[in-house]
């Protein structure tokens, strides 16, 4: 049961949740490193749908940083 | 002098390998932008993508810390499913998305269990199986 297509590793996320732990004892289970690969996933495919749907009420035909800083707060509140 | 260049590079080494996940994580948001840009036919601009990276990598710094700590709150040492359910608390359809893929998760876990199982009984039977024969055989005889 591997990530949906292209979706974060799981080899890759154990390697950012270990650069940011305080202790080196913490382990991570396989399980929780799945479910944290598709909770990755799903972060990223969220803020590409939202500042896309910042650039379509804009009327533009290109995302630009600008809309991703629109709906950036509402998204870290979400998170 | 000699301590301070070891330093030197060890704090080099450290910062190429922060780069190189960044790398795999701007790699992989790539990736993922480009299926909702054709997806939705709506481009991203460079910067975008980079931008969101950056985010990513960032927000993965307070997941991880978030994550140490519901473990240590619950006495444990390695983190689980549970403390991912709770990270993802903040928003309830997450929270229910989360949950319902760990269940799936479950279920698939249980079911290849199973599968082992039937199949180290069938391996068993199977060793089990000729020397039942031969003790018939010497019965016979």
């Amino acid at each position: 049961m591997e990530g949906t297509g292209g979706g974060f590793r799981k080899d890759l996320v154990s390697k950012l949740l270990r650069l940011h732990f305080t202790d080196s004892k913490t382990k991570v289970s396989g399980d929780a490193l799945w479910l944290m690969a598709e909770l990755l996933t799903i972060f990223v495919v969220e803020t590409a749908v939202r500042s896309v749907r910042q650039a379509q009420a804009e009327d533009l035909a290109l995302v630009d940083v600008d809309q991703l800083e629109k709906v950036l707060p509402q998204l870290l509140l979400d998170f | 002098m000699e301590e301070e260049e070891d330093g030197a590079a060890e704090e080099q080494q450290r910062f190429s390998y922060r780069q190189r996940l960044k790398a795999a994580v701007h790699y992989t948001v790539g990736c993922l932008c480009e299926e909702v840009a054709s997806d939705r036919e709506m481009p991203f601009s460079k910067q975008t993508i980079a931008a969101i990276s950056e985010l990513t990598f960032r927000q993965c710094e307070t997941f991880a810390k978030d994550l140490e700590m519901f473990a240590r709150h619950a006495k444990r040492s390695t983190i689980n499913t549970e403390d991912v359910k709770l990270l993802a608390r903040r928003s309830n359809s997450l929270l229910k998305y989360i949950t319902e893929k760990n269940e799936e998760l479950t279920q698939f876990n249980t079911e290849q269990k199973a599968k082992k199982k039937k199949q180290l009984e069938n391996d068993n039977t199977k060793s089990v199986a000729p020397a039942e024969a031969e003790a018939a055989g010497k019965d016979g005889s």
